[in-house]
C-alpha cells in the first residue's frame, strides 16, 4: 500500500477537525493519508454523543482560551495540549469495526516502540505504557472510508486536564482526580523528551511497519483545504455542531 | 415520584467500562423526550438521533423491543440495548 504522509503543524481544533473530515471526503481522490499534527490553541475535543455542557466547564474554557470541538467520532473527551496527533483514512476495513482499530492502533504501537517502549492495547480504544493510558483512539466510517485519530500524551498535567474536564460524580472529585493520575501517563513521564517533528516521524514509520506501507510525501491539494475550510467554518466553529447534544 | 400533572424526569449514568448517559421527561409512564449521551462508539453515529426519537412517545414497558428494533443494525461498542434499556429504566425508577 501506498501511505502519503502528511507532517502537519499546530493548528486550531476547528481546522484539524475539518481536515480530518475532509481527508475523508476526498479519499479516492487522495488515496490512504497519515497526518500527523498538533493543536494551538489547547483544546477539549468530546465525542460525537457526548454533551458539551456535560462533559466540559465551558467558562473556565473561555477564560483559559481552550477551543471546544465536538468530533466526528464516538469516544471520550479529551485535552490536547502536549500530544501528537494522528489522523489515518483508509478505504474500509472488512470485518468487525473493533478489530479494525487493532490494526491501525498498532502504527502508533509500533511507533512507540521505536522509543525503547512496550506499548500494549487495552480496553476498546486504549495503548498503554507499564499499564498506563498513553494514547487513546477513536474510529467512524462514512462516505465509503474509515478515519481514525488518536493521541499519542507528550506531557499531561491531570490537574490541568480537571479544571477543564467534568467527572462523572463531583462529589468523588478528588478520588477521580487520583485515580486518573494512577492510570495516566505521557512520554515526558516516561523519561522520554523527544521533539514533536522527531516523534511524526517515528510514529509514521510504525504505521509503515504496521501496515506494511511505503510512504511518500505530499501535502494535501486546494482542493481538499477548500472542503477543509468550508467544514472549519460552518461545522466545526459552530456552536450549532458543537453544542447540538 | 412524578409531579401532579404526570410529568416526571429522570437521570441515570450507567458504568460498563463507557458510560451510558440518560436524562428523559416522561409523562405518566410514557417517555416524552430522551437524551442518550457518553464516550460509547455506535456505528453509523447518526443512528442515536433516529433511536432518541423513536423512543419519543413510547410507553416504558415497550422501550426494550424499540431499543432492540432500533440498534438491530448498528455496529456498537461499549453499549448494547440491554445495557441502554438499564440505563433507561433507571431513569424511569429514579424519576422525580
Amino acid at each position: 500500500m501506498e501511505l502519503r504522509v502528511i507532517y502537519d503543524t499546530h493548528r486550531r481544533a476547528f481546522e484539524n477537525m475539518g481536515i480530518d473530515e475532509a481527508m475523508l471526503i476526498h479519499l479516492k481522490e487522495i488515496g490512504p493519508t497519515l497526518r500527523l499534527y498538533g493543536w494551538n490553541p489547547p483544546a477539549v475535543s468530546i465525542g460525537y454523543f457526548q454533551s458539551m455542557e456535560e462533559e466540559v466547564d465551558v467558562d473556565n474554557a473561555r477564560k483559559l482560551g481552550v477551543n471546544l470541538v465536538r468530533r466526528i467520532t464516538g469516544g471520550g473527551a479529551v485535552y490536547h495540549k502536549w500530544e501528537l496527533t494522528y489522523s489515518i483514512i483508509l478505504p474500509e476495513i472488512k470485518g468487525r469495526i473493533l478489530d479494525s482499530y487493532k490494526i491501525i492502533e498498532r502504527g502508533v504501537v509500533e511507533g512507540l516502540k521505536t522509543l525503547g517502549l512496550e506499548p500494549k492495547m487495552v480496553g476498546i480504544n486504549d495503548i498503554a505504557v507499564n499499564g498506563k493510558k498513553i494514547s487513546g483512539n477513536a474510529q467512524t466510517r462514512k462516505y465509503g472510508g474509515l478515519l481514525q485519530h488518536g493521541t499519542i500524551l507528550m506531557n499531561v498535567d491531570v490537574d490541568e486536564m480537571f479544571s477543564l474536564l467534568k467527572v462523572p460524580d463531583e462529589k468523588l472529585r478528588d478520588k477521580h482526580i487520583q485515580n486518573v493520575k494512577h492510570r495516566v501517563t505521557s512520554l515526558h513521564h516516561l523519561g522520554i523528551d523527544v521533539e514533536f517533528e522527531e516523534l511524526q516521524k517515528r510514529i509514521a514509520e510504525g504505521f509503515k511497519y504496521a501496515l506494511n506501507a511505503n510512504l511518500y510525501e505530499e501535502e494535501l491539494s486546494s482542493e481538499v483545504m477548500a472542503t477543509a475550510k468550508d467544514l472549519e467554518v460552518n461545522k466545526y466553529a459552530t456552536r450549532e455542531w458543537n453544542f447540538r447534544r | 415520584m412524578p409531579h401532579g400533572n404526570g410529568i416526571s424526569e429522570g437521570k441515570f449514568v450507567l458504568k460498563k467500562g463507557k458510560l451510558i448517559k440518560v436524562h428523559a421527561v416522561f409523562e405518566d409512564s410514557t417517555i416524552k423526550r430522551i437524551k442518550i449521551t457518553g464516550d460509547f462508539f455506535i456505528y453509523p453515529e447518526e443512528i442515536i438521533e433516529d433511536l432518541e426519537k423513536a423512543l419519543e412517545n413510547i410507553p416504558i414497558e415497550k422501550a426494550y423491543s424499540k431499543i432492540r428494533e432500533s440498534m438491530q443494525k448498528c455496529e456498537c461498542i461499549g453499549i448494547d440495548p440491554d445495557s441502554l434499556y438499564e440505563a433507561v429504566k433507571n431513569a424511569w425508577m429514579k424519576r422525580s
